[in-house]
Parts: C-alpha cells; sequence; structure tokens
C-alpha cells in the first residue's frame, strides 16, 4: 500500500489530492498513520509503534487499522499494488 | 526594455453571480511585463460592474447587442476605433463571436486584431454537434440528440436512461428524470434559446475543467485544469482549485493539435468512476475563472494578446498546482454621475 504521488499531506493534517481536488482533514493520530505508511512501514512495525505508545488492544488497533486505510482506498489516497496485503 | 503601450478593448465587463470574463481578463493583461496596457471596456448594460471598478478601465463605450445584427455592432467598434486606436479587442461572449469571427479580416484591416476560433472550428464545437465532433477527433463524448420539436421526444425511447440532460444550444441545462420533465425542459429552453433543444446523456461524476490557449497551428501555448469546489445554483464556479493530471492535459494538447485550435477556450469535462473523460461541452473563448491560472503562472491573457499582434509565444508548461480561486462579491458605492454618462453619452 502506497500514498499516491499526487497526494501531499500538510503538517496540521490537511491531506490534499491534486489530481482530483478533493481535499480532507485527519486527526493527529490519522497524520501519525500516513507518515508510517508513507515511510513504507509495513503493518507489525506499525503495530509496535502504536502499541509501544498508546493504550490501545492489538485487536481493536487492527480492526480501527484496516478500517482506516479502507476509507483511505475509498478516497484515492492510497494505491494498493497486493489485494492481500495488509491481510 | 520599455513596455510596449496596446490599446486593449474588453467585453464582458458584467462581474455579476453569472460573470463574464472581461474584468479578469483585464487584470491578467495589465499584469504583463512586457506590456504598458490601456483599457477600453465595451459593454452592453449599463449596471455592468466593470463599469464602476475605480482603475479598470481607461474609457468605456456602449455597444448594441449582437442581436441588433452584425453590421450595426461592428460599425461601432469602428468609430470606437476612430477615437481610440484600438491594438487587440478580446470578446469574451459566445453570442458576440459570430459576429466577430466574420468581420475578423475588416476589422484586421483597419489595425484592430482579434485572436480568435475560425468559422468552423467554432461551429463544429457546437453543442448540437458534439456527437460528430467526438467521433472526428477520437474524443468521447456522450450521446446525444436534438429534439427540432417537441414531437421528438418520442425519438428518445431505447436510446436514453434517466436521468438525462436537457441543454439550450446556447446556454441552460436541466438534469430530468421522466418525461414530463423533459418537456418542461424543452419549453423553457425552447422559449429561451431556440431550437434545437438537446438530449443528452448523463454522465455521472466529477466536473473538471481545462482553460487553454491554442496558436491556431496545433501547439498549445498554454492549459490549465481545474476542479470546481464550490458552485452557485447557476452552476457557476464560485471556488476552485488547480489540479496535476497529466491525462487531462493530454486530452487538451490532443483536442488543440487536431483541431488546430486559434485562440482562448475551456474544455468542460466529466470525470467517471473508471477515471475515463467524457467532453460535455467547447467554449470557444476565455472562461470566467481565467485569472486562477494567471495565479498559477500562465497569463493567458497576455499571451493572446501577443499572438494577436503576431508575435512569438513559447508554450507555457509549468503551473502551480493546488493553487485556489474564491470569489467574492462587495458593494461598489458609485456616484450617480458615471451612471448617467453611460446612460447619455453610452460612454465614459
Amino acid at each position: 500500500m502506497k500514498i499516491t504521488e499526487e497526494i501531499k499531506i500538510s503538517d496540521n493534517g490537511f491531506v490534499f489530492n491534486s489530481k482530483t481536488g478533493d481535499s480532507f482533514n485527519v486527526n493527529p493520530f490519522g497524520l501519525e498513520l500516513l507518515k508510517y505508511i508513507a515511510e513504507d512501514k509495513d503493518f507489525d512495525s506499525i503495530k509496535d509503534e502504536i502499541l509501544g505508545k498508546y493504550d490501545v488492544d492489538s485487536l481493536t488497533l487492527e480492526k480501527d487499522f484496516y478500517e482506516f486505510c479502507a476509507l483511505l482506498k475509498h478516497h484515492q489516497i492510497v494505491a494498493q499494488g497486493d489485494p492481500m496485503e495488509f491481510k | 526594455m520599455p513596455k510596449q503601450k496596446i490599446t486593449l478593448a474588453v467585453t464582458g465587463l458584467n462581474n455579476t453571480d453569472n460573470p463574464g470574463p472581461g474584468v479578469p481578463v483585464i487584470r491578467g493583461a495589465k499584469e504583463s511585463e512586457g506590456l504598458e496596457i490601456r483599457v477600453i471596456g465595451l459593454v452592453y448594460e449599463n449596471l455592468e460592474p466593470g463599469i464602476y471598478m475605480d482603475g479598470l478601465c481607461d474609457r468605456i463605450f456602449q455597444i448594441p447587442y449582437p442581436s441588433s445584427g452584425s453590421e450595426e455592432l461592428i460599425e461601432r467598434i469602428e468609430e470606437i476605433h476612430k477615437q481610440e486606436k484600438i491594438d487587440v479587442l478580446i470578446p469574451n461572449f459566445d453570442a458576440e463571436l459570430f459576429s466577430f469571427m466574420k468581420n475578423e479580416q475588416r476589422l484586421s484591416d483597419q489595425g484592430v486584431h482579434t485572436f480568435l476560433p475560425s468559422l468552423k472550428q467554432f461551429q463544429e464545437r457546437e453543442k448540437d454537434k458534439l456527437p460528430e465532433f467526438g467521433e472526428k477527433y477520437g474524443v468521447k463524448v456522450p450521446a446525444s440528440i436534438n429534439l427540432g420539436s417537441i414531437s421528438q421526444i418520442s425519438d428518445m425511447e431505447g436510446k436514453f436512461d434517466y436521468p438525462v440532460m436537457i441543454k439550450g444550444q446556447f446556454y441552460d441545462a436541466y438534469q430530468v428524470n421522466n418525461e414530463e420533465q423533459v418537456k418542461q425542459a424543452f419549453f423553457k429552453i425552447s422559449a429561451k434559446w431556440g431550437l434545437p433543444v438537446i438530449v443528452q446523456e448523463f454522465v455521472k461524476g466529477t466536473e473538471v475543467n481545462v482553460i487553454a490557449l491554442g496558436d491556431g497551428k496545433g501547439n498549445t501555448i498554454a492549459a490549465v485544469p481545474m476542479r470546481k469546489q464550490y458552485i452557485t445554483d447557476k452552476g457557476k464556479a464560485w471556488g476552485g482549485v488547480t489540479l496535476a493530471d497529466e491525462k487531462m492535459m493530454g486530452l487538451t494538447r490532443m483536442i488543440i493539435r487536431k483541431t488546430k485550435w486559434k485562440g482562448g477556450m475551456e474544455l468542460e469535462l466529466i470525470k467517471n468512476s473508471s477515471g475515463e473523460y467524457y467532453l460535455i461541452e467547447i467554449n470557444p473563448r476565455i472562461p470566467a475563472w481565467v485569472y486562477l491560472a494567471v495565479g498559477a503562472g500562465q497569463n493567458i491573457p497576455e499571451a493572446l494578446i501577443k499572438l494577436a499582434l503576431g508575435q512569438d509565444v513559447k508554450p507555457m508548461e509549468a503551473y502551480e498546482i493546488g493553487k485556489m480561486f474564491v470569489r467574492y462579491s462587495y458593494d461598489m458605492i458609485v456616484d450617480l454621475e458615471k451612471f448617467a454618462a453611460i446612460s447619455m453619452n453610452k460612454e465614459i
């Protein structure tokens, strides 16, 4: 899963798709997740980072993360090469 | 290097909720680094806001509507030219373009230069000829039929699924969901804009637009794609953002190359969910949102003036992506004298 090249992400969480003109706001945690994805981290290392930093159980994190990823895909913020990725 | 002094005549100073492109064209022209522009505003109505904007026009003249006849309009331009020595004229209304295109040579012989599409280019992109245009130039367009009378509504049967778009040949469009609504839209549009009325397949997707300038030899001198972010109830952009979309740019360059388009244009496109672009309209002139292109780095009015003067203009390829425009309305307090002068003397 890669953030598409037309996506511009500001430090304040403003996400702009320069190809479609769509814009989105993400909260600080969403921004953090986007940064991990942009750094090409796989889910296991993202999970380790988050579990070490926040009071959340692994199952909830996994569920919320996939939900977030589905939203990113829906809004063409990320492109998914392999459909089995993150599964 | 001293700036070249140019007298520019511009129509379309109606910066209303259905804005003409005149005011942004003048703003762009005045920002030219190489040209010193003296502006002659040409207006049809005495309440066009551009008349009252300080520092916009050096002189203002009222001109007759093209509907009163090409000859009357052109004679008025010649009369103004005798006083003001117009170098370049940029007409900004669809309805007046025909008169100016037809009289291009006559005006040019007197030193009034324009840079307009040819009559052939103008006519083949007309809304009622869009399917032929699409086929000829290999562009996807929505299916459409032309209705010359109300009885032809039966021709739609089996060809379209609702909703469909009902459009006037010059202006107006309604999305309709059944035959009764088709009839209502037909009467509304035909009463205002004449026949034919166009029935067009409804393409679901996002509307995107490109402003472009062709040099008449197949080269794209300027092109900036935009998505409307805020649309008025008249369907006009009240806010928009420039896009980075190579597919749209490629399509624009292809259309200009194949048609050898001369002058300003606006492509209206629908991008469907599969990422395909459907051309729904070509406006054969600079659109009212031209100042976004100027702000993004492509001064289209300046380039058009230079092309009209026969100067060499290099294609502009770069523009800022994610640049936005937001329109606003503003109450000007003006003295009655200006209104009286344009009403009584037809000039200021």
